[in-house]
């Protein structure tokens, strides 16, 4: 008797965590889907030291962890593709990176890769206060929704020579 | 057998050489603004009005906030595969090549050759000048830059890539901290303005100026008819850049019996010689005009001159 409640309570644990991951990978796949919506919004916060660049990006999910881990994607997701709007006087307006509309739709395999689960992108961006959000970047939206913003740093520098290595872009040499 | 083998890959590979465009130079210079506001200017006396003029060279010696900026700009446009042109060791190296050559003369006791057009053209120039402009605003203890860099294309005169704005104010920063900032802060901006600029360059041919005109000695002028079908000189020479130019953009800016301008003359990036792709520039693409007017049936002796990339003038009557 005993050893089959054992064993009952060892397969509800299991079927728990299951479905327990099973949410997680739901929650994570849906913020992708976000991102290559363009739903997140970036604000530029400053100039970093050479070569990289402050932005505050906030992004949505129902569980507040994978949107300041999706901050990250969303970060260089906007950098290449979106640019980032004027912020407060003295942050100045920056150009995306990609210069031709479609590039994401032509270069879709590379993109893919790029921005998978541990995929390269996350060798160009860090949070800049290990993850902590502060009190009033997390707001709560709906019943069931987050809008998370966390502070990011991009190497937009190594950024650009991957995409300028890999034939995204163009170089401002290129040509000559 | 390995002969063959190694002349047929040299021939496939020399085949496949692509010819690339010339690349624009780059220098960073303060504006005549910049320059007169801050005290490093020159005064003289012409036909009797007084003239101010920037001192670059007093201007690099004494202020270290402009070496700052000047060396940033330099550093991260060497970052983009472009690097610039230094202006201050450009000055540098023109007064000593000047120095040497008053010193220089041949075994024979003969002196360098150069004429006063020579002695003109000995200052430091580049193709595109990126002009630098900043102001300290100050408010009580708050102090801000306004900063201002205009890429200039040397030849066109036109202004081909813009960063300006003003910075956040701040209690505490030191001047050389706001203008680091403000150069981090703009240069991606400029930067992708001049890539507008080289795509256009690609895209609809270089853009320079052709200037035509006579020596005072010569008999006909460019109202003289010429040719089979006896059409004026001035009009032939229009059809030939008509032809020759990229989606055949150009425009008459100027014509006298004694002079032509065009300007905005795009010409093609390449041009084939012996089957393979060269780089075109001014001066070859003017010498195609050059030839045209000195071969039959119009037989004009002319001489070719350049400025720069981006300017030709062809002397029509003698060389």
């Amino acid at each position: 008797m005993k050893n089959k409640i054992k064993v009952s309570l060892i397969l509800i644990l299991i079927g728990i965590s299951c479905s327990s991951l099973n949410a997680q990978k739901r929650f994570e796949d849906r913020a992708d889907e976000d991102t290559a919506n363009w739903r997140y919004e970036i604000e530029c916060v400053g100039t970093g030291k050479q070569g990289t660049t402050l932005i505050k990006v906030w992004s949505y999910s129902k569980k507040p962890q994978v949107a300041a881990e999706q901050a990250k994607k969303n970060a260089i997701h906007g950098i290449i593709f979106k640019g980032v709007p004027q912020g407060e006087r003295g942050c100045v307006a920056q150009p995306a990176l990609a210069r031709n509309a479609n590039i994401e739709q032509e270069k879709a395999d590379y993109f893919n890769a790029f921005f998978n689960n541990g995929g390269k992108f996350q060798k160009f961006v860090s949070l800049t206060t290990n993850g902590a959000i502060a009190a009033g970047d997390r707001i709560k939206i709906s019943r069931k929704e987050y809008k998370i913003g966390v502070i990011v740093s991009v190497n937009k520098k190594l950024l650009r020579d991957e995409l300028e290595a890999a034939g995204i872009i163009r170089g401002l040499s290129s040509g000559f | 057998m390995k002969k063959i083998i190694t002349i047929l890959f040299l021939a496939f590979f020399i085949g496949h050489i692509q010819a690339q465009a010339k690349k624009p130079t780059l220098m960073v210079v303060p504006s005549d603004n910049w320059c007169i506001t801050n005290g490093y200017m020159m005064q003289f006396a012409n036909q009797g009005m007084i003239e101010t003029i920037p001192d670059y060279k007093a201007a690099f010696q004494q202020s270290s906030d402009l070496l700052l900026v000047v060396s940033k700009l330099n550093g991260l446009m060497a970052d983009r595969g472009f690097p610039l042109k230094n202006m201050e060791s450009v000055i540098k190296s023109l007064n000593s090549y000047a120095a040497e050559d008053a010193l220089r003369s041949s075994k024979a006791g003969s002196e360098v050759a150069e004429s006063p057009v020579d002695r003109l053209k000995s200052i430091a120039k580049a193709d595109i000048i990126m002009q630098l402009t900043w102001t300290v605003n100050q408010t009580g203890p708050k102090k801000s830059i306004t900063f201002n860099l205009q890429g200039i294309d040397a030849y066109s005169n036109k202004q081909i890539a813009t960063a300006a704005g003003t910075g956040a104010p701040s209690f505490s920063a030191e001047l050389p901290v706001l203008l680091e900032e403000s150069v981090l802060s703009y240069i991606d901006e400029f930067a992708n303005s001049l890539q507008d600029h080289f795509d256009d360059l690609f895209e609809n041919g270089r853009e320079i100026t052709i200037r035509i005109k006579r020596w005072d000695d010569w008999g006909d002028d460019l109202e003289s008819e010429f040719g089979p079908e006896q059409e004026e000189l001035g009009f032939i020479i229009e059809d030939w850049i008509a032809d020759n130019t990229v989606k055949n953009r150009f425009s008459t800016t100027d014509a006298t019996e004694n002079m032509m301008i065009f300007e905005q003359v795009r010409i093609p990036l390449y041009y084939t010689r012996n089957g393979r792709e060269r780089a075109m520039d001014t001066r070859r693409f003017a010498k195609g005009l050059s030839d045209y007017l000195k071969d039959t049936p119009f037989n004009i002796v002319n001489k070719l001159t350049t400025r720069g990339l981006g300017e030709a003038t062809i002397f029509l009557g003698s060389k």
